[in-house]
């Protein structure tokens, strides 16, 4: 039998096999045998969730549009499809060539959550790929990674040969642009790593052994190769308008979570909330302009015939220029028979008559993400919302006619008390009051639906000392806030697992000692942590007690300010002292300004210059 | 206006898609072509365009068919190489024809539809012993299988023979897809009713042809193939392409 029809067979017995097979549009198709480097980007989950990333089409596209290089991909196969691989003794392959992910040259996996991680050992263990890069040969692929958890990536650490730090459109270009030198000089491995932790953003973790002092705590990393950095710096690129932007996006052919054309606005974020990883790494905020996010949005539009749009930043009303930009999207939307897509818009009077426009009928998806319950616990969090912001706003929605509101919260945040928690129920109520209100007096069907997530201590925030919550105090609080809620009516209730939170914290903080577990989870069955029907909570606590790895220790551990972390050599652009002071400003519950209205003095703009500095 | 029906392919990887997505993939593809379709009224407007018939996931077929309606008028060469740039390689037009306007769709008119499995049959039978098997089979006058009934989940039985218009078995080509090299790979080609008012699932066929011959039927290692689709003029017993169909010179007789 031919691989093809070794392939058939198996798609004919898996769900959704089309998952498997590639060639949409615009997925590339190359040939193999001109390119100097096959570079597999591989996704730690399944097809609909990482086809619905953009990161992935930007890299796809930027490194696709180098001639000598060939990126394909790969995904976390789904159960059925691992049962079979395994059972026919068959190796994972890329979806465009159907190429066993071993003959690649590098394996990128991006890492957008902790609990993807087995499912990278998984993907790795499908391809027959040894698991640790000490036990890799020459003839196994590099396996890299990137993504917003590579800013701790110690718990990979003995998995990754490099890592990438920041922005990957350059470095990726300069990793492979290395790499087809390396190839043609015939040396061994360990000297393209030499070479490429030169390049800025580049992680060799290798090239580094952490040192723990007495008790077991972190000291430093001693450096093992002289050529390596110190610190290891992210990557930044300046100036989006001329970075590369897919218009030929790929178009999957099977629903995904997210099917539609998509252009990222901006970049960072100026809010600086305190338990915000993704506003500290990815300073500073930069735009790309009007003319070339409209220039984009068409002929995206036009290229794969998509009938949904979508913007892209970490706060869409933000955008210096939002009011005509999303004007003249809404137009070129209508010209074209396209619905357009608002995410996280703030709520003033310019969103609602947007929303009635482009929403018409279908009064759907109002949320709220006033983050606590207090304005005492906001300024503690530093998320810069009043009540007046949000009754107003539920007012003027109520009375446009929209029947309900998605409220998230946060609980377990630092210095939080059961005063917080009522505060949280008092929001709900408010909400609701005030919608009777404009409703002259009567609830109708206005909904509010209270949705709780568990605060998870991450590098790179001034939250990154705080000890998370006890699940015990997670679930009391959890049945409290029930319990309030239960009491108003058209209220519904929501809350995170919290065993999952609590494993996402001693991955978000671990260090490289905790890879053993995970490797002994994988090992034990665990895969597709982030899916609640295949988490298996009690797998992973045989894991930890296998390797002898205290979970405790990561997770409900306050850390000294003073001390060294894992996490130390990596560096995002924000200065320690900057996370430091705003961890102790927290304690006394003073909020920091937004820096459009004046430098906050984290420290990027040793770096770079901040275009929106001061411009409010 | 103006009002079409392609005939197109869908084979190779893309047999692993489904009706929904194929749709998908045609409302895309029109959009990006900029063959603007007409759409329907009211809260929820889609493109007025419709498949014959829904092919199941994992089936090739050589002869697809959809209907649709366009706000402009065009050459039919014109929506071939148009559409034919544009489509993913597995889906293809291989002609176009206009329709008069009509309230009736193709897939009101759709009867019958022809389809070839081949597998490899387990079990010791020769083929010429198969043949006699199949004659056999098809001098039953009742064929009954057990059907779960949609709404309700409860078996209910079946005779399918009326369903089967004819059913013919060779030795596979072994260069065929699913031919392969080997003993008693077949090809069994299949006549029967294919349509919204009668339709027989040709595993369900298969499934009880092999099971009259002692062995069991693995729908994974067969490869299936829609070959064609077809109606009957009211009065004549001549099986026409559906592709020949003016639905609008249809009465409704039917």
């Amino acid at each position: 039998m031919t691989w093809n029809e070794q392939l058939d067979k198996l798609l004919k017995k898996v769900e959704k096999p089309a998952r498997y097979i590639g060639g949409e549009l615009y997925s590339a198709d190359k040939d193999p045998r001109e390119v100097d480097t096959r570079f597999a980007f591989a996704f730690p989950d399944t097809y609909e969730i990482g086809m619905s990333y953009l990161g992935l089409q930007i890299i796809y596209h930027v490194l696709n549009k180098m001639e000598r290089v060939y990126c394909e991909r790969v995904f976390a196969p789904a159960q059925d499809m691992e049962a079979l691989l395994r059972e026919e003794q068959l190796p994972l392959f890329t979806l465009e060539t159907g190429t066993p992910l071993s003959e690649m040259d590098i394996v990128g996996f991006t890492l957008q959550y902790e609990l993807s991680y087995t499912n990278i050992l998984n993907i790795l263990d499908l391809a027959g790929i040894p698991l640790k890069s000490e036990d890799r040969g020459e003839e196994h692929p590099f396996i890299a990674a990137g993504g917003p958890c590579a800013f701790n990536p110690e718990p990979l650490a003995p998995v990754l040969d490099f890592i990438m730090l920041g922005d990957g459109e350059d470095a990726l270009r300069e990793v492979c642009e290395a790499h087809r030198s390396w190839k043609a000089s015939g040396a061994p491995k360990r000297e393209f790593l030499e070479e490429i932790c030169r390049l800025p953003g580049i992680y060799v973790p290798s090239f580094y052994e952490p040192v723990y002092g007495e008790n077991g705590v972190f000291s430093h990393m001693k450096k093992l190769y002289d050529g390596a950095p110190d610190k290891v710096e992210k990557r930044m690129v300046e100036n989006l308008d001329e970075a590369d932007f897919p218009e030929h996006t790929i178009v999957p052919l099977i629903d995904v979570v997210h099917d539609r054309a998509v252009v990222e606005i901006f970049r960072g974020c100026t809010r600086g909330c305190r338990f915000c990883q993704a506003g500290m790494i990815y300073r500073p905020v930069r735009e790309r302009s009007a003319e070339r996010i409209k220039a984009l949005a068409k002929s995206q539009i036009e290229a794969t015939g998509y009938d949904e749009m979508s913007i892209l930043s970490l706060s869409t009303s933000d955008y210096s220029k939002i009011e005509p930009l999303v004007t003249d999207l809404m137009s070129t939307c209508r010209e074209n028979n396209v619905a357009l897509s608002l995410p996280s818009l703030r709520l003033d009077s310019f969103s609602f008559n947007v929303l009635q426009e482009i929403q018409g009928y279908k009064k759907s998806g109002l949320t709220f993400a006033p983050e606590a319950g207090t304005q005492r616990l906001r300024d503690v969090i530093n998320k810069n919302i009043t009540e007046k912001d949000i009754y107003g706003a539920m007012e003027q929605a109520a009375e446009l006619g929209w029947n309900g509101v998605k409220l998230y919260f946060m609980i377990g945040l630092p210095t939080e008390t059961y005063e917080d928690l009522d505060g949280i129920a008092e929001v709900a109520q408010n909400i609701m009051d005030v919608a009777c209100q404009a409703n002259g007096g009567r609830r109708g069907r206005f909904h509010v639906t209270v949705s709780v997530s568990n605060f998870v201590p991450k590098a790179h925030t001034p939250f990154q000392w705080c000890a998370q919550d006890s699940e015990e105090s997670f679930r009391e609080k959890h049945i409290y806030l029930k319990d309030k809620l239960r009491k108003i009516k058209g209220v519904t209730f929501n809350y995170h697992e919290t065993h999952t939170s609590h494993l996402e914290a001693v991955f978000a903080r671990g260090d490289r000692r905790v890879c053993d577990t995970l490797i002994k989870a994988w090992e034990l069955g665990c895969r597709f942590d982030g899916w609640s029907e295949h988490f298996r909570y009690d797998t992973w606590l045989e894991a930890f007690r296998q390797t002898g790895i205290s979970d405790d220790f990561y997770a409900f551990q306050e850390l000294s300010t003073d001390a060294p972390l894992p996490w130390d050599h990596i560096d995002c652009g924000v200065s320690k002292a900057f996370l430091r002071s705003e961890w102790e400003k927290a304690l006394k519950e003073v909020c920091t300004q937004d820096c459009r209205r004046g430098c906050a003095g984290c420290g990027i703009n040793s770096r770079t210059t901040c275009e929106r500095e001061g411009t409010l | 206006m103006s009002r079409y029906v392609i005939q197109f392919y869908k084979k190779g990887a893309m047999r692993f898609i489904s009706h929904l997505d194929l749709l998908r993939l045609f409302k895309r593809t029109f959009k990006r072509t900029g063959i603007k379709l007409i759409y329907s009224q009211g809260f929820n407007p889609h493109p007025k365009m419709s498949f014959v018939q829904p092919l199941s996931l994992g089936y090739s077929s050589e002869k697809e068919y959809l209907d649709f309606e366009t706000v402009e008028q065009f050459s039919c060469e014109d929506i071939v190489s148009r559409l034919n740039t544009a489509l993913p390689k597995g889906v293809g037009l291989t002609d176009c024809r206009q329709l008069a306007p009509s309230k009736r769709t193709l897939a009101a008119v759709v009867e019958y539809g022809s389809y070839t499995a081949t597998f490899r049959m387990g079990g010791t039978l020769s083929i010429a012993e198969l043949k006699e098997k199949l004659a056999a089979f098809l001098a039953l006058n009742e064929i009954i299988v057990e059907k779960k009934q949609k709404k309700t989940g409860k078996l209910v039985q079946q005779n399918i023979r009326p369903m089967i218009l004819d059913m013919t078995l060779e030795e596979a080509d072994p260069k065929s897809a699913g031919g392969g090299e080997g003993n008693n790979n077949i090809t069994l080609t299949l006549l029967v009713c294919a349509g919204s008012n009668r339709n027989l699932n040709p595993e369900v066929l298969l499934k009880a042809f092999c099971e009259s011959c002692g062995v069991p039927f693995i729908p994974e290692e067969a490869e299936l193939t829609r070959n064609e689709l077809y109606y009957k003029k009211p009065g004549s017993e001549q099986l026409l392409s559906i592709f020949d169909c003016q639905p609008s010179a249809e009465s409704e007789a039917f």
